[in-house]
């Protein structure tokens, strides 16, 4: 075991990837956690296994920037497969309330009867409209599964935009998304172009599929490319994946850019706030 | 980019202040330019240079640049801090180095990189004006594929915009004591080096100075940088900008990632802009009136009785000697 400098890269990257695992097993687009810093970290190399890191660190909410407690998390990460991550946090906020917060967005998510489709989340210059706060929240929970599992103990990555969004309208009462989204990478600061589908049950399950472009500077240099054609390469090399749904979605992927975006209305006053 | 070219031409009409010098051309010919911050004097003084937007998509680094050169004109007469500091100091500001790039970014991709310059017969375009100095050049955290978003030059120095900075940085270097490289995101101050992880000679003063305006900044609104050298706490990097400054002689050279953390990242709300200016402009100044209490010590608005004693005895002096 060897104690390292609590600023150093490879302490917040571990820290983030237990955030990732939180707030994707988390389930609860309302509790969304980021990093605020990292108190204590050490780590140990494990024989043919890999590395695995201790650390204790401070969060704080991913929308707000509200200070939401310490955490404390093991981190390991396998030579063969995704880092296994085991965390504990202290909740500062009350946890009832983000459970209300969370039922409220479920119920709001499912009773649309015209499904939501958007366009750039957050848009150029940084906004959101309220409207779609929760629909960016899911997106954030959603991907947190896609970059835990690309994470690495020396590539880390952020959800830069979500490209496109549209929603499902679902007999079963479950609310589902269909996302392109962008990674931020680094350190090769390349822009991952990753499609999404996520699932929120009634019983606040949250499951994400995903297939990303591997060679994703074929795709990225236009951050003003639109959907289609990106569907269209994913479609290419995600044969598999998509073969899995239904084929209604996947007839549509090509189509999502050219549907206007839909009339929204929040059905109550949201939590959500803008830091400042 | 039109605004800001207006912007320029007209603070360099309504400022005695400030001058608009021409810097170099950029890839498809458009001209940059630097103000200059600089007080009337004979006094052979200082400088402390700024660069913001090398990388075209960080947009709150130009935005900076902007209202620290705002500030410091709105403040100048009233502040005693900067009053004092420029009197030994000329700020020399760019405000944007990547303009090609800047302009693509609000054209056709918000998430652009790099520079312009087309290679392999235009199939891919962008060098990172940020892997192209000659620091290490192309030695760590670089690709040579074309394509991707680090890709350091066919050499170092190979884009035009790298050697506009280096040929007015290498005419001045004896004066410059300070480079300052405004990025985003992160919140972080970084410290050379991003190619080695042997630390510079001044390490010490470096980081004490970093964390005093780490400080700085927190005090505005709570937001909390971390310091650091860059090969440990962000990543190993070579042919940076910063880099180059320090290993040319440029005492105090500092990386600036402004907010946020990620949640955001490059496409950071307009509520967001200013206060992110007023929490910065406190850790720039509190680095330049470092600087300038080290090289310029005592400074001329603090008349002690013994400067002023030492002034009077010179002024007799040379009234004797000079008739």
């Amino acid at each position: 075991m060897f104690a390292l400098n609590p600023n150093s890269r490879q302490a917040s990257r571990a820290a983030w990837v237990a955030l990732h695992y939180s707030n994707y097993h988390g389930a609860s687009p309302s509790g969304l956690r980021a990093l605020r810093h990292v108190m204590k970290v050490s780590a140990k190399m494990i024989a043919d296994v890999g590395v695995k890191y201790y650390l204790q660190f401070a969060t704080e909410d991913y929308i707000s920037g509200q200070e939401t407690g310490n955490c404390f998390a093991t981190v390991l990460y396998q030579k063969k497969s995704k880092p296994e991550v085991n965390i504990k946090c202290a909740r500062t906020q009350d946890q009832k309330q983000i459970q209300e917060e969370d039922r409220r967005v479920f119920q709001y998510l499912r009773h649309q009867t015209k499904p939501i489709t958007a366009n750039k989340i957050p848009d150029s210059h940084g906004n959101i409209e309220h409207a779609l706060l929760p629909v960016w929240a899911l997106a954030v929970a959603g991907s947190s599964h896609i970059m835990l599992d690309k994470s690495k103990e020396n590539v880390g990555y952020f959800l830069a935009q979500i490209r496109t969004a549209k929603q499902w309208i679902r007999k079963d009462g479950a609310v589902e998304f269909e996302y392109t989204i962008l990674l931020h990478k680094t350190p090769t600061q390349e822009m991952d172009l990753c499609y999404m589908n996520v699932l929120w049950s009634l019983h606040q399950v949250l499951t994400a599929k995903y297939i990303c472009a591997s060679e994703s500077h074929q795709l990225d240099d236009g951050s003003g490319q639109e959907f289609g054609s990106a569907a269209e390469t994913l479609h290419k090399k995600g044969g598999n994946f998509l073969q899995g749904l239904s084929a209604s979605h996947t007839r549509s992927m090509g189509k999502l850019c050219a549907q206007p975006e839909a009339a929204i209305t929040f059905p109550s006053k949201p939590r959500y706030s803008k830091r400042e | 980019m039109e605004e800001i070219y207006t912007w320029m031409a007209h603070i360099q009409n309504n400022s005695e202040l400030v001058t608009q010098h021409y810097l170099g051309k950029t890839v498809e010919n458009r001209t940059i330019y630097y103000l200059q911050i600089s007080q009337p004097s004979d006094k052979n003084k200082k400088i402390i240079w700024m660069d913001c937007g090398i990388h075209a998509r960080e947009w709150i680094a130009p935005a900076f640049c902007q209202w620290f050169v705002k500030e410091i004109l709105q403040n100048y007469e009233t502040d005693p801090k900067i009053r004092k500091f420029l009197q030994n100091l000329d700020l020399y500001i760019l405000p944007v180095l990547n303009i090609d790039g800047y302009i693509y970014s609000w054209d056709t991709a918000r998430l652009w990189r790099k520079n312009r310059s087309p290679h392999m017969n235009g199939t891919c375009y962008g060098t990172d004006l940020n892997r192209n100095f000659n620091s290490s050049w192309g030695t760590v955290g670089v690709s040579y594929n074309c394509s991707s978003e680090i890709f350091c030059g066919s050499g170092p120095e190979s884009e035009p915009e790298t050697r506009a900075v280096v040929q007015l940085i290498e005419s001045k270097k004896n004066d410059i004591l300070c480079f300052l490289t405004i990025h985003s995101y992160g919140q972080y101050i970084l410290t050379p080096y991003g190619s080695t992880n042997t630390p510079p000679s001044n390490n010490e003063e470096l980081m004490h100075v970093a964390q005093t305006a780490a400080a700085a900044l927190m005090e505005k609104y709570g937001t909390i940088y971390e310091v650091g050298s860059t090969s440990l706490i962000l990543y190993s990097n070579s042919g940076s900008s910063r880099d180059w400054a320090h290993m040319i002689g440029i005492p105090f050279s500092y990386t600036f990632e402004l907010r946020d953390k990620g949640t955001y990242g490059f496409v950071l709300p307009d509520d967001q802009i200013q206060p992110t200016c007023e929490e910065t402009m406190l850790a720039v100044t509190t680095i330049i009136d470092y600087v300038d209490q080290k090289y310029f010590p005592g400074g001329a608005m603090i008349l002690t009785s013994g400067s002023l004693g030492l002034s009077l005895c010179l002024t007799a002096v040379l009234t004797l000697i000079v008739p």
